[in-house]
């Protein structure tokens, strides 16, 4: 395939890597959330307007709604944790039997 | 062509005249109560003349002045129905109330709002009079309101103080409660009969007439209070002397008993009405006489007086005779008003002091007082030729003869011996004996005013009966034959009532009073009446739409059943299933391993 989507494809291999490695904030999966959904947006984009797929205009736009939905539910847990402890360190969770 | 109807709306209009000059300079300066005196005055002396008219030719008169509205099939118009009942009336209660206005010329002297005082006394005159010579039930039941929110206004009139604006208000809500009857009657003769005019409600015929009868019964017990809706008017006490003896003892306390009167056409052909009417006025006389016995507050007193002659009233409406009733009322307007007259002229002079266990002795300081105190209480108890003898022994001898419920003839008469019973009571502990009172305050009842107010109603509370009953035109014919002891069975139960309780009172003067027995706080309570009623009826219905409304509807529907529930469970439900340590970095690299793992495998796959 072309370059343009090998490289967008690399993107959301690194968001991958980096939501499931991080070593003690909650907060850095989240945000390596918010890429990966970012890349897919940009990838299904370019798709769509360079193969001219009319009708699946609309795929971007309800993503991109479904995407501000999850992140604001992981920001609410994030809160929730962080109303807790203090602090978002993901240790906190093995700590207290809540 | 006479000047009968020309003389008695003059009459009725100059009574609102100060009114109308409250606007004025006149209202402002100190000689507006003498000028409301004077108009009252006058106004009685111009009622006189149609008195008379009708007294020598009988002639009435209905006077349709102004068409105000038609709805649809109904007229309404202002008209005034001049006939028998109003024409005597208005006379005795324009008398009675300037003698009333005169003595509070007296008692209010040193008030700073006497002539808002005043002002409001014409108010409920004039509200009286509407009531009394109105001719449709809508113009009725203006007047109706009318003393209803006078009443409230004086009774509030020393606003400062807790007890009188609870009173007020307990006096617009019971009346409020007879209202409710009132407007039922008033929706059901518009609905079947289609008109609010006496004359067309009287005519037509109609076969069940209990539903609005029963309305104007409810709508009496509110404003006459009868048993059920009685517990205002020993609680209106709380308004000055003057609004007693004019309110309370003379005229709005008769509107519910003129109301049934007004509509004694009807009510003769039913006899269940007349059981309940007649059972109705039994219970309350004696009830409220029982409650006078053991009362301590002078003004309490002859309220429970005012009401239980009230219940008499309704006794005789019970029994047939509207008349009777009617010519009690207008007795009972003279002796009582006179009794509370006395009765403000004693706590003045005391100082302000209303309990009869600190009164005593004024005999000797206060004849004058005295001696109208005494005349009052035995024409009140119908002693033979003073006034209340030709409407109260008439009443009690018609209803010996009569074919009518046992009990409530009996309870009559014992209520008859009870009423001799307290009116001895007050006079043996307001008057003689030793004195009870402070020694400092000056006793002196030498003011023209007072004594020229309480000598006219003396004169009245004597010869007014003779000269009323001999005066009006033949009604219904009183049972002329009866065995004797029919006959004395009146003065018989008096005479036991005075010489018991004077027995009593002064065998018991000097003992010590340890437990009060069961009857006594029965007597002294009300009856746990006030008690029960002012507390628990409302304290349920409050909790109960508390609970159902907050507790019922928001709480447990709309939080509890579907949102809070859920929440719970799965909270519950994750902790106890989930056996998971919280190692999620570990979890979240099993995923990468998995992720590889496939990677390599499946593109080295062929």
């Amino acid at each position: 395939m072309s370059m343009v989507y090998v490289n967008m494809f690399l993107a959301f291999i690194m968001s991958l890597m980096g939501l499931l490695m991080y070593r003690s904030h909650l907060m850095s999966s989240l945000l390596c959330l918010e890429g990966m959904m970012l890349s897919l947006f940009i990838m299904m984009t370019v798709t769509i307007l360079n193969n001219h797929f009319t009708l699946a205009s609309m795929t971007p736009i309800i993503l991109l709604v479904f995407a501000a939905c999850e992140a604001a539910l992981g920001l609410s847990l994030l809160v929730m944790v962080s109303n807790t402890y203090g602090t978002d360190y993901v240790q906190n969770l093995n700590l207290l039997q809540c | 062509m006479n000047l009968f109807a020309s003389f008695m709306l003059t009459s009725m209009f100059m009574l609102l005249l100060p009114i109308i000059m409250s606007n004025t300079q006149l209202y402002k300066n100190n000689l507006y109560p003498h000028y409301v005196k004077t108009t009252i005055s006058y106004a009685f002396a111009i009622s006189m003349i149609p008195a008379m008219m009708f007294v020598s030719s009988g002639q009435e008169t209905i006077v349709s002045n102004w068409h105000w509205l038609s709805i649809q099939t109904l007229k309404l118009s202002l008209s005034f129905k001049l006939d028998y009942f109003s024409i005597i009336f208005i006379p005795v209660a324009l008398f009675v109330t300037w003698s009333i206005m005169e003595f509070s010329m007296w008692y209010m002297h040193t008030d700073p709002y006497i002539n808002r005082f005043f002002k409001y006394l014409l108010m409920f005159l004039i509200t009286m009079m509407i009531l009394v010579t109105a001719n449709n039930l809508f113009q009725l039941f203006i007047g109706w309101e009318g003393v209803g929110v006078m009443s409230f206004l004086l009774i509030g009139w020393w606003y400062g103080r807790a007890d009188a604006n609870t009173a007020a208000l307990q006096a617009i809500l019971y009346n409020r409660i007879g209202d409710v009857g009132f407007i039922t009657a008033m929706a059901w003769f518009l609905a079947n009969m289609n008109a609010w005019d006496f004359q067309q409600i009287f005519i037509t015929q109609h076969k069940n007439l209990n539903i609005p009868l029963l309305g104007l019964l409810l709508a009496a017990t509110g404003k006459s209070a009868q048993f059920g809706l009685h517990p205002w008017l020993p609680s209106a006490m709380e308004g000055p002397t003057p609004v007693s003896a004019l309110l309370h003892s003379s005229t709005m306390v008769v509107a519910g008993v003129f109301l049934l009167i007004r509509f004694h056409p009807l009510m003769e052909q039913n006899k269940t009405m007349q059981t309940l009417t007649l059972c109705l006025g039994a219970i309350t006389t004696l009830f409220t006489a029982i409650c006078a016995l053991t009362q301590n507050d002078i003004k309490k007193i002859v309220a429970f007086s005012t009401s239980s002659q009230l219940g008499l009233m309704i006794v005789t409406i019970g029994i047939n005779q509207p008349y009777l009733a009617f010519l009690h009322i207008c007795t009972h307007a003279f002796f009582k008003a006179m009794l509370f007259m006395c009765s403000g002229s004693i706590i003045h002079s005391l100082n302000d002091e209303q309990d009869i266990r600190k009164m005593g002795g004024l005999y000797k300081p206060m004849p004058f007082t005295t001696s109208s105190l005494i005349i009052g209480s035995l024409a009140l108890t119908g002693m033979p030729f003073l006034t209340g003898f030709y409407s109260k022994d008439l009443i009690i001898e018609t209803a010996n003869t009569s074919y009518t419920n046992a009990w409530a003839l009996s309870v009559t008469l014992i209520a008859t011996s009870l009423t001799a019973a307290y009116s001895t009571r007050i006079m043996f502990f307001a008057l003689l004996g030793q004195p009870r009172f402070n020694s400092l305050s000056p006793i002196n009842e030498n003011n023209p005013h007072l004594i020229n107010s309480i000598k006219r109603l003396l004169v009245g509370s004597i010869f007014a009966g003779y000269l009323i009953s001999h005066n009006i035109p033949p009604t219904t014919i009183p049972q002329m034959t009866m065995p004797h002891y029919l006959k004395l069975t009146a003065l018989a139960m008096t005479i036991t009532g005075f010489i018991l309780a004077l027995e009593l009172n002064l065998a018991a003067k000097n003992l010590k009073f340890k437990y009060p027995s069961n009857l006594f706080k029965f007597s002294n309570l009300l009856g746990y009446f006030p008690t029960v009623m002012h507390r628990l009826p409302s304290t349920m219905s409050l909790t109960m739409s508390q609970k159902s409304a907050s507790m019922l509807l928001d709480m447990i529907w709309l939080e509890s059943v579907l949102p809070k529930s859920i929440s719970h469970f799965q909270m519950k439900m994750s902790t106890i299933v989930s056996n998971q340590k919280g190692l999620v970095k570990l979890y979240f690299l099993s995923f990468m391993i998995t992720l590889t793992l496939s990677l390599l495998l499946l593109s080295f796959h062929e």
